[in-house]
């Protein structure tokens, strides 16, 4: 008995002794070697993850085909790996592990801080050195938004921002306007909604995307919360101006003005919903236009910057590129060519044209280039007209379990009409708890 | 004859009584395999509607009248499954990785099977309490420090990875010594007479004398290897190493934004996922129907 | 001289070895992370940096009385509602099934494997297959319901209905297998004593209420007790099906492991809670053995 129990007991011990270096408390970080080369020099193949759905594949196939011709040394290839958070989940699995890395992969725009925290992407800075790539004719914004402590971590690849969609047959026979300030849009809403006899909405005045925060985000940020204060410890969202913005898109809620679109097939459920023509409106990324376009066969489609209050600030959505910083120099070089080739100002002006992607480069947006865009894609002059209003996204550690909490919280004031002012204290609560903890 | 006519009514009345309860018992009978049927095909319509939307076009998937038989049969709708995700792959790797789980569960629930039935060690009681305890320390307990010991060894996205935590099943280990436990010993000490050595005894005269032990567990094992989704997910996320159950949520997921439009392909990747296990069930039906009755049976 | 090892000491290792493996790998793959898993529930481990550290008793302290808590019991009270239900299911549902299946003629009987036969269609199959008849617009079970006057009903997307449409899925899947276990303990009840019933002037309830029950009354207590430790660990038609929406009505407590793990990245958090469902588990398998030594009659 005595025996076999100290044989237990010791084969326990030989285990956790065997492989204590499992969970040792501090990793060892690779070192890259200080003379590097930024050449490719022997073919190779690598890998590039991206969040593009269906829709886009032919088009992705297209540019990625065209490197691999234009290319003796680099092949690639494309993977879809899912949506953003799926892309997050496998990019940061990956990373933990340092073993089945892309050699270039897309993240959406709010990662970049906690991954340039965590060092998974490497900086780019000495291979911009190194190849003398011209980075300033990126919109001042757009850089900032991809890096991370004055770190180049990551690269501007297709960008959109917030816009509402609305239906433009329907507002030019009803003489609906889209209104330009917060405080305008309770009579906006009123005059487009329409009620059925029972009291019930048969048509939404707007669709607000409870699944992402990112839609929502600008008008606290218009209405001067700031989301994370300058501590960096703690939020505003429990605040005044964060309770009574949320009151009133609450009483919007409550008055059958605007359906709060979350949980799953949400996002399909609000397209249903437009081009049925069930409501005037919704608030969607632009990079979607031309799938709206194609879609609604029976009205025309208007698109209009959303409502702003001091301000009238957007972000920037849509996806970044980076190269995982656990690769071996050989495959990062390859990802940084490849890099290159996929910001470029042809390819973006490919995706602008395909897609609703809007183009990156200062020597598209601001020249005559810019204008026959605009000839070709006249409902981008809501964007065009504000480029100077996109700015980029709150970058913090904590940034996405923030943005979790916050969502859930939203959820529940506006399809469980719970009170708005408990509601948010508690969240704030959670908040700065998570906040801390990432600092 | 003097017939006591009381007798005769008592008689006859229990012998109507009788038919009665004949009939009604029929219609009892009747009435059981209406039901029976009733039940039978409402358990059996979602794979018949997984069947049947496979194989309709997109057109009539959407139509707000559903139609119970295809007006035209699109198989093309199976192919297109594979140029949209990489089932061949998948297959693979739900082969590789089930075959890998079933080898090594095999070996060991069969080797220590007789070690705990046959043989003879200090500690053998207590060594069996250690195993069955593991029983109750499922993967949802410790998959944290799981994925993590196997990230440091760099085994995310590989087979070993996918094969690993499953090597050792001590369901497995506790049938297979219960079923040598009923083989007398008497045949273990004839064989060792004949110089029989360990492994002998247990290929030669243990395993075929528990047959179909052995075979319904090892299909137990089979399908949960084949249809097991938690640590998969988990372990390989990444395409090279994916497998049916997974691939299948991925490719439903790439049409996230259009859930409804495209049931019919999903629906014909789902038919392809199932169709293995499906046919084994068939095959093998005489084993699989057992399976679970002889765990209740212990 | 004396041999290293006596013939009896041979004989012992060599059976020792045949279980070996079977040990090795549980202690690695079991009993080690067991022990690690507590380990991490006392530092701060986020998984996308590279290093932790200890910070005592702060993520039980989050748990138990911080924003932890309402999550907890949320998903405490999500998981035991599943529970109930598919207990419910397999049991009552199972025993129904039964009845009907039982004493079904010879060319009949492939009926009981048609009804078994979901046990073994793969979770995630089954789940996608669920999503597609419980859709809202476009789903079968909606045009029934409209069929038969009803309106339709958002079954995924409203959280009233989110829990009773998973079970749904796993009460299609679970109800054949409470009906072969059931099926297969009826077979071992002696005609004799239906028979005495009769004779006794017993009807078909009384029959099932004074000999059927109380002979299978073992087996249920198996299938509650393989049903209820199997339901607490339920995850993938959660996933599949809800992701633990909407409004965390179907989040059962493994879904919350792992969304703190493989979503959220903490580590900490995440074990934090595996350690407490792993108590819960323990608690709950000691007090079933218990209960099943002490009241179940196994002589009949």
């Amino acid at each position: 008995m005595k025996k076999s129990l100290m044989l237990i007991a010791s084969l326990l011990l030989v285990c956790s002794m065997l492989f204590a270096g499992g969970a040792a408390e501090t990793k060892a970080t690779t070192v890259t070697a200080p003379a590097v080369s930024y050449e490719v020099t022997e073919p190779i193949t690598i890998e590039w993850w991206h969040a593009l759905e269906q829709q886009y594949w032919p088009l992705v196939e297209e540019i990625v085909g065209d490197f691999n011709k234009s290319n003796d040394l680099i092949t690639v290839e494309a993977k879809y790996v899912g949506n953003y958070a799926t892309v997050n989940e496998t990019l940061v699995a990956a990373h933990a592990a340092g073993t089945g890395l892309p050699a270039l992969s897309v993240a959406n725009t709010p990662y970049v801080a906690e991954y340039g925290k965590g060092g998974l992407c490497e900086d780019l800075n000495p291979y911009i050195k190194a190849t003398n790539y011209d980075i300033d004719d990126f919109g001042e914004g757009m850089i900032v938004a991809s890096s991370y402590e004055g770190k180049q971590v990551t690269l501007p690849f297709l960008i959109s921002t917030q816009v509402m969609y609305y239906n433009k047959t329907m507002a030019d026979a009803e003489g609906i306007t889209i209104p330009a300030k917060i405080t305008d849009m309770e009579a906006f809403l009123e005059k487009a909604t329409k009620k059925a006899a029972d009291g019930s909405t048969s048509r939404w005045a707007t669709i607000v995307p409870g699944w992402d925060q990112w839609y929502f985000e600008t008008f606290f940020l218009n209405s001067g919360v700031k989301i994370i204060n300058k501590d960096g410890m703690t939020t505003d969202l429990g605040d005044k101006a964060s309770v009574d913005l949320t009151s009133l898109f609450q009483s919007w809620v409550k008055k059958g003005y605007t359906y709060w679109a979350s949980g799953t097939s949400a996002s399909s459920t609000m397209r249903q919903n437009f081009i049925d023509q069930k409501s005037f409106s919704v608030i969607h990324t632009s990079s979607l236009y031309n799938t709206y376009k194609n879609l609604v066969k029976d009205f025309e489609v208007g698109m209009a910057w959303l409502p702003g209050g001091a301000t009238k600030k957007s972000e920037i959505g849509g996806s970044v590129l980076l190269i995982p910083a656990k690769n071996d120099q050989a495959t990062k070089n390859a990802a940084w060519v490849f890099l290159q080739y996929l910001c470029g100002k042809d390819v973006n002006m490919k995706w602008a044209d395909g897609t609703g992607y809007m183009p990156t480069r200062n020597s598209v947006l601001t020249t005559q280039e810019g204008k026959d865009f605009l000839t070709r894609k006249p409902a981008f002059k809501a964007v065009f007209d504000n480029l100077d209003e996109i700015n980029p996204r709150i970058q913090h550690a904590g940034w996405n379990q923030l943005a979790t909490i916050w969502k859930s919280y939203l959820d529940q004031i506006m399809i469980e009409g719970s009170d708005v002012e408990t509601q948010l204290s508690f969240m704030a609560e959670e908040i700065n708890e998570v906040l801390a903890d990432s600092e | 004859m003097m017939y006591d006519s009381s007798i005769n009514a008592s008689n006859e009345e229990a012998l109507r009584l009788n038919r009665k309860a004949l009939s009604q018992k029929k219609a009892l009978k009747v009435g059981q395999y209406i039901l029976a049927i009733g039940v039978t095909l409402f358990m059996i319509f979602p794979l018949y509607w997984m069947l049947i939307t496979s194989v309709k076009s997109q057109e009539e998937v959407l139509l707000s009248i559903p139609t119970f038989w295809p007006q035209e049969w699109h198989f093309e709708n199976y192919t297109n499954v594979f140029k949209r995700a990489n089932f061949s792959k998948y297959y693979f790797n739900t082969i590789i990785m089930t075959a890998g789980i079933l080898l090594s569960q095999v070996v060991t629930g069969v080797l220590a099977g007789y070690g705990f039935s046959k043989g003879k060690f200090k500690g053998k009681n207590l060594l069996f309490i250690v195993v069955l305890g593991a029983l109750m320390i499922p993967l949802q307990v410790t998959f944290i420090p799981l994925y993590i010991m196997f990230a440091n060894w760099k085994l995310t996205d590989t087979f070993l990875g996918l094969i690993l935590p499953e090597v050792v099943s001590p369901y497995y280990i506790f049938m297979m010594r219960q079923a040598f436990l009923s083989v007398d010993d008497s045949y273990v000490e004839a064989a060792k007479i004949d110089g029989m050595g360990r492994l002998g005894i247990i290929t030669r005269v243990l395993v075929p004398m528990c047959k179909s032990t052995l075979i319904t567990i090892t299909l137990v094992t089979f399908t949960n290897g084949w249809n097991s989704y938690f640590w998969p997910k988990i372990i390989a996320k990444n395409e090279t190493r994916r497998v049916l159950t997974v691939g299948l949520v991925h490719l439903r997921n790439t049409f996230a934004g259009l859930d409804t439009m495209n049931n019919h392909e999903i629906m014909a990747g789902a038919v392809m996922a199932v169709l293995p296990v499906i046919l084994l069930f068939f095959i093998f039906q005489k084993y699989m129907l057992t399976g679970y009755e002889k765990t209740a049976m212990k | 001289m004396k041999p290293l090892l006596s013939r009896k000491n041979t004989t012992q290792f060599k059976d020792f070895a045949t279980v070996l493996p079977a040990l090795f790998f549980l202690g690695l793959f079991v009993y080690y992370p067991v022990v690690q898993v507590v380990r991490i529930s006392f530092t701060n481990w986020n998984l996308i940096n590279d290093n932790y550290k200890y910070v005592g008793l702060k993520n039980w302290i989050w748990l138990f009385e911080g924003s932890g808590t309402k999550y907890l019991l949320n998903s405490l009270k999500v998981t035991a509602l599943y529970t109930m239900g598919e207990l419910l299911v397999t049991i009552v549902g199972g025993m129904l099934f039964a009845l009907i299946f039982n004493r079904i003629s010879k060319s009949f009987s492939f009926m009981r494997a048609l009804v078994f036969l979901p046990k073994y269609v793969a979770m995630s199959s089954a789940a996608v297959v669920f999503i597609w008849i419980l859709n809202t617009d476009n789903g079968i079970l909606n045009y029934f319901i409209s069929k038969l006057g009803g309106e339709k009903i958002n079954w995924l997307g409203d959280k009233n209905r989110a829990l009773l449409s998973i079970l749904m899925l796993t009460g299609w899947r679970t109800i054949g297998y409470g009906m072969m276990i059931y099926i297969a303990s009826m077979r071992g009840i002696s005609k004799n004593y239906y028979e005495a019933a009769s004779i006794d002037g017993a009807n078909s309830w009384t029959q099932f209420t004074k000999i059927t029950l109380p002979i299978l009354s073992p087996t249920t207590l198996f299938l509650f007790v393989t049903t209820f430790i199997s339901a607490m660990k339920v995850f993938q038609s959660v996933d599949v099906l809800t992701s633990g929406g909407p409004y965390r009505s179907t989040e059962v407590i493994v879904y919350m492991i792992y969304k703190y793990a493989m979503v959220d990245f903490r580590m900490d958090r995440a074990s934090t809670v595996a350690v407490l469902f792993f108590i819960i588990l323990l608690v709950i398998t000691a007090a079933t053995m218990k209960v099943s030594n002490r009241s179940v009659n196994y002589d009949v």
